[in-house]
């Protein structure tokens, strides 16, 4: 499902966030991603999902080389993928629902559907009572919800989640987690960047340790 | 793009707009004064034309003929000048008419002595002509010259009219307001332009997230070029409305005013002139208004 192959990445700064980093996740999958601030976990997620591209090497996903996607078929790509930014990056001028239905829209789904599945998703991150709320409005880890909730909402086949979790106490974070556990045994692959350590080791799945751009440890799982 | 996506789209176009007042209401008053200068030179130059016209339809090229010309040769001659497309109509004036409308301008109706002196033999024998109207004026020249060169012709007359100097006239009007029009032109899809790069500007965090979560080109684009065909549309919409009302209010003072010169001015009716006039002022404002968006979309949206 996704392949890495002597990764590298240079940031214009000179900064080298990601350095020759190879790994293999299957697809179904669920993998934890650990390490400190600063290691290059977000780095790592924007690559996959081709916010960033690669200075070196290549990523495959779906059996495919990202970088050699053309300008038209990236937005086919990116459907296949959800992403829970680590700074929420929700539209603060719209509602909880918008939010959500956002994602939906821009992707032209049909409005029907929008109106069903919507409300549904709200309800699996608990957020139905607080649709109308805008972001500044809300919590940290309520804004972490609509986030998770939009990162969903468009059925993606891998879900990468960047500290979905950071915002929340013990009782939310689990309830978070184990939302993520179900949407991936339903087949979605799913990768979790955390410092939850506690819920990493209650779960028991893959750990990809990252330090300083280089994969520390790849642990665990199946 | 779906339906309910292209009401979305509208409604982010919208709210463009409308979050932008005072850009947009900039680039609002700019394609207004520019479809509304484009009305009224066209007004006055279709007015124009329809004087021009009124003036040609006297404007006539006399063809005399040599001696010894016979009449098959007249009527060759008239069949070569038949099929000129310059010409709208030419009327052959034998010997004998020519004698008659000579004798009734000069000796009066009743038969007075002096014509009866010419009784038996036409003096004007060899005056038989040709009468040419002219489609228009401007190619009188080429037509006499042509006619000159033709073998038979003695002479060409020809009547150096008020339609010459009406058609120059006209032509420079066209010129200076083609000039005007061009820079108010470039002066809206500026407008527009600075208008949506504004509206790129307070929406690019939004952007940038419909990309990452999959949005097409043509959706991201699509609310902007919506804002910038709307204020074509109303900016064209506005000077349209108020070129009806001025319209009217302007051929009734100068037709009251000047009822003198009334053969003169035969205003064409304000439905005729908008016939031609609205879908070609819709069709301006609409495209500047896209033209606007679309440059900018190029320069700041590369996706
Ligand atoms: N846009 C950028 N330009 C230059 N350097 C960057 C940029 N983004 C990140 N970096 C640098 O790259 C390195 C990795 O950053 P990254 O955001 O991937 O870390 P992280 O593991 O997600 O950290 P955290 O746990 O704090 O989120 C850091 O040294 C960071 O300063
Ligand atoms: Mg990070």
């Amino acid at each position: 499902m996704i392949r890495l192959d002597h990764v590298s990445k240079t940031y214009e700064a000179g900064v080298q966030a990601l350095d020759d980093i190879s790994l293999h996740i299957a697809p179904g999958e669920f993998v934890f991603i650990m390490g400190d601030s600063g290691s290059g976990k977000s780095t790592l997620i924007k690559l996959l999902q081709k916010e960033l591209n690669p200075t070196r090497g290549k990523i495959m996903i779906n059996g495919k080389d990202i970088s050699k996607l053309k300008q038209k078929q990236v937005p086919d790509f990116r459907r296949k993928v959800g992403v829970v930014f680590q700074d929420f990056r929700l539209l603060q001028d719209r509602n909880v629902y918008e939010n959500v239905a956002f994602a939906m829209r821009v992707i032209e789904a049909p409005r029907r559907e929008i109106k069903k599945r919507v409300p549904y998703v709200l309800s699996l991150v608990g957020l139905a009572a607080k649709y109308r709320s805008f972001p500044r409005q809300l919590s940290g880890g309520e804004q972490q919800r609509v986030a998770i909730a939009r990162a969903l909402v468009n059925r993606p086949k891998i879900i990468l989640a960047d500290e979905p979790t950071g915002n929340l106490d013990g009782g939310n974070a689990r309830e978070i987690m184990k939302l993520l556990e179900e949407i991936n045994e339903r087949g979605t692959t799913v990768v979790v960047v955390t410092h939850n350590t506690e819920i990493v080791r209650a779960m028991n799945k893959r750990v990809i340790i990252i330090d300083r751009g280089n994969v520390a440890s790849d642990q665990g799982g199946e | 793009m779906r339906i309910s996506s292209l009401f979305y789209n509208l409604k982010q176009g919208l709210l463009n707009i409308w979050h932008n007042k005072m850009f947009s209401l900039a680039s609002l008053a700019t394609m207004t004064a520019c479809i509304f200068l484009f009305g009224v030179f066209y007004s006055i130059s279709v007015n124009f034309d329809a004087m021009v016209h009124n003036a040609e339809e006297g404007v006539a090229v006399t063809v005399y003929f040599d001696e010894d010309v016979t009449t098959s040769q007249m009527q060759e001659i008239g069949d070569m000048i038949a099929i000129r497309p310059e010409v709208s109509k030419y009327k052959f004036i034998s010997a004998d008419e020519a004698w008659e409308t000579f004798k009734k301008e000069y000796f009066g109706d009743e038969h007075s002595e002096a014509a009866d002196s010419f009784s038996g033999d036409n003096p004007l024998q060899y005056m038989a002509n040709y009468e040419i109207y002219l489609e228009d004026v401007s190619q009188q020249k080429s037509l006499v010259d042509w006619l000159k060169s033709l073998d038979g012709v003695r002479e060409v007359h020809q009547s150096e009219a008020v339609a010459n100097t009406l058609t120059d006239f006209n032509s420079l009007i066209r010129f200076i307001s083609g000039g005007i029009i061009i820079i108010l032109i470039g002066v809206a899809v500026f407008l527009i332009s600075n208008t949506v790069t504004v509206g790129i500007s307070v929406r690019r965090e939004e952007i940038a997230i419909m990309k990452l979560i999959g949005a097409r080109d043509g959706f991201v684009r699509a609310p902007f070029i919506v804002e910038g065909i709307v204020i074509g549309l109303v900016g064209s919409v506005i000077p349209l409305a108020l070129l009806f009302f001025l319209y009217k209010k302007i051929i009734t003072y100068v037709a009251e005013r000047f009822n003198a010169l009334e053969g003169m001015f035969a205003f064409i009716p304000v439905t005729e002139v908008f016939r031609i006039l609205v879908p070609v002022s819709l069709v301006l404002g609409v495209g500047i208004g896209y033209l606007g968006s679309k440059i900018t979309l190029r320069r700041h949206l590369r996706v």
